[in-house]
């Protein structure tokens, strides 16, 4: 599903190279729940964003479903980002002003789902969440847990095969923490393939497996 | 590709973008506004005064064309060559269509000397201007008939002390009375009157001095009898209609060498048309559209500027915004397609406030100047297309700079 092989990327400080990533190789089975943990700077929201489509690696090969995604034009990622993968962000990320509803609207919109169809879907995902009935409400009317649901919701409408979580927990109180936590392992169970970056040992701990990102590597526990 | 769903979207993004930014939108809606209401307003006018001046060329016919004797030029032999140049039997070669396959139809023009000659009705005098002319004068000039009837060829060709007059004549002579019927005298000879002209307006040409003869004094009357009772055998002026404006100069070439040749060359002939205050009109209005406009673009480049502004900042203050849209899938032209739709949706806004604008305003102007104006259509479609192209050329820089920002650069900001 998800293979990495000797994957390497670095910024640039001026004219100096900053590598972050390290000739990574890294496989990921379809149905897999993993988490990938290690200090700030260690590079692993580089390769979260790597493996998420949202950033180009400079050397080495990336594959999604198939897909040789290191060669893919960087314009065309939008169409792997859309199909194959659902992104949940610490700060829920929802577009403000907009209700609930055009929020989990917005990937069928992009992907030219049909409005009929579209409108069945967004309340099938809210249902899952449990926010049906929140659907007109904006970010400012809805709480922090409340927020991370909804952009579950809008990350699974597509049906994508992976999820992609960049610190899911790190905004919320550990009730509202467990209740994402309890979402994700539903998901999973339901055969999504999830893909989460946390700090946190606990809810590392619902993961089935842990990398550890040290200076660019991964390292072997 | 765009997705076509994201329109509704689009639209309902705009309109809250625009209003979190109260003042700035405003603003930029102000601008276009004007520009546009600036434009509508030109249009306007210039229509106005188009119509105005042509409606006064029109008394004359604007596909008339006279061809006269040329009494100014050197031709030594001036005084001993006699007469008009023009006689019956050239006017009946044109009207018979044996001549000129330009001309329409064409009537004479018998006139005296002294253009403007007393005529009587009881006690009432009235220095009227004489002229002799055919059955398809009136229709020609483009004159109505109040009451009464227009000549008959029977009028013509019996050389009938007919008359058809002018309102002003008939109000001097006969006061409010119905002048059909009534008589006058001419010269010791007794007129009756089978018809009244309605009244014409050259306000406008007399006051520019292109015209100093009272149209509203004129009394028609057939061109025989004119030739028959005060002993003119020639006709002065034969006026013509061309079958098209784009063929007068063609008819009075054709006037003109039917009249050389049946004249032995013996005449030079003065040729009028419309043409040449037709083309003065246009120069007039073009000059006022030129400036009126050249405002109106003024502040339509501010306006989009104002647009351009407002779109960079708006893209700056949602850059996460976009990162997070691409991360949902938005492709780059999804992107520059809603910041697009944006910055027309706010020079639409203000196409559309400055199009109402321009409209109250031009009716304003026409109420308070008495000075009849109506909003042009072609003007307003004009002017609201305008709009959305400065929004659309004014959005372009900014939601392309949109468009291109990384989604992980973009998700990092703020």
């Amino acid at each position: 599903m998800i293979e990495l092989q000797d994957v390497s990327k670095a910024y640039y400080l001026g004219q100096t190279p900053v590598p972050v990533l390290k000739q990574i190789s890294l496989h990921i089975q379809k149905g897999e729940f993993v988490a990938i943990m290690g200090s700030s700077g260690s590079g692993k929201s580089t390769l979260l964003n790597i493996i998420g489509c949202l950033d180009t690696v400079d050397s080495g090969r990336y594959s999604l479903s198939g897909t040789a995604v290191s060669d893919v034009p960087e314009k065309s990622l939008a169409i792997l980002r859309n199909r194959y993968l659902g992104f949940i962000f610490q700060s829920f990320n929802l577009i403000p002003r907009i209700s609930a509803e055009r929020n989990v609207e917005l990937p069928m919109i992009y992907a030219g789902v049909d409005p009929d169809v579209r409108k069945n879907r967004m309340l099938a995902a809210l249902d899952i969440v449990g926010l049906k009935d929140r659907a007109q409400h904006t970010s400012a009317d809805l709480s922090g847990g409340q927020q991370q649901r909804v952009a579950i919701a809008r990350a699974i409408v597509n049906d994508p095969d992976i999820i992609i979580a960049d610190e899911p927990t790190g905004a919320l109180d550990s009730r509202n923490s467990q209740e994402v936590m309890r979402l994700f392992q539903q998901l999973n169970a339901s055969g999504k393939t999830i893909v989460m970056v946390t700090h946190e040992d606990d809810i590392a701990r619902y993961a089935h497996r842990v990398l550890i990102v040290d200076d660019g590597s991964i390292v072997n526990l | 590709m765009i997705h076509a769903g994201i329109y509704k979207d689009v639209m309902a993004q705009a309109f809250h973008a625009l209003r979190d930014n109260k003042l700035r939108t405003v603003l930029s809606i102000l601008g276009i506004a004007i520009g546009i209401s600036a434009v509508m307003i030109v249009g306007a006018i210039t229509k106005g005064i188009n119509d105005y001046i042509y409606k006064e060329l029109n008394t004359y016919g604007l596909k008339s064309v006279w061809i006269y004797r040329d009494w100014d030029n050197d031709d030594p032999n001036r005084v001993i060559r006699q007469g008009s140049g023009i006689d019956n039997d050239d006017y009946n070669i044109i009207t018979s269509h044996k001549c000129c396959p330009a001309i329409k139809r064409a009537t004479a023009v018998v006139y005296s000397r002294e253009n403007i000659m007393p005529v009587r009705a009881g006690n009432h005098f009235f220095n009227a201007s004489i002229e002799g002319v055919d059955v398809d004068y009136t229709e020609i000039n483009n004159d109505q008939l109040k009451a009464g009837r227009n000549f008959r060829k029977d009028d013509i060709v019996r050389r009938k002390t007919v008359a058809i007059i002018s309102p002003k004549a008939a109000k001097n002579l006969y006061g409010s009375a119905n002048p059909i019927g009534k008589t006058f005298r001419f010269s010791n000879k007794k007129f009756q009157i089978i018809g009244l002209l309605a009244e014409k307006n050259r306000d406008l040409l007399n006051q520019i001095g292109a015209d100093s003869y009272d149209v509203n004094g004129r009394i028609l009357i057939p061109y025989t009898s004119y030739q028959t009772y005060f002993g003119v055998k020639d006709i002065h002026t034969v006026q013509a209609e061309a079958y098209e404006l784009e063929r007068t100069e063609e008819a009075l070439q054709q006037l003109n060498a039917m009249l050389q040749r049946t004249h032995n060359y013996k005449y030079k002939y003065k040729q009028e048309s419309m043409q040449g205050w037709m083309d003065t009109a246009d120069q007039v209005l073009a000059s006022i559209s030129l400036v009126g406009l050249l405002g109106a673009g003024i502040s339509l480049l501010i306006g989009g500027m104002n647009i351009m502004n407002i779109m960079s900042t708006t893209v700056v203050e949602r850059t996460r915004e976009i990162g997070i849209r691409k991360a949902l899938g938005a492709q780059n032209s999804d992107i520059l397609f809603q910041f697009l739709m944006e910055a027309i949706t706010v020079s639409a806004i203000g196409g559309i406030i400055g199009l109402s604008m321009g409209i109250v305003i031009t009716y304003l102007v026409a109420w308070f100047s008495g000075f009849p104006l109506s909003p042009s259509w072609l003007m307003a479609f004009i002017a609201v297309a305008v709009s959305v192209v400065v929004g659309l050329i004014s959005g372009f820089y900014p939601a392309h700079r949109a468009a291109r920002l990384k989604p992980v650069e973009a998700l990092r900001y703020g």
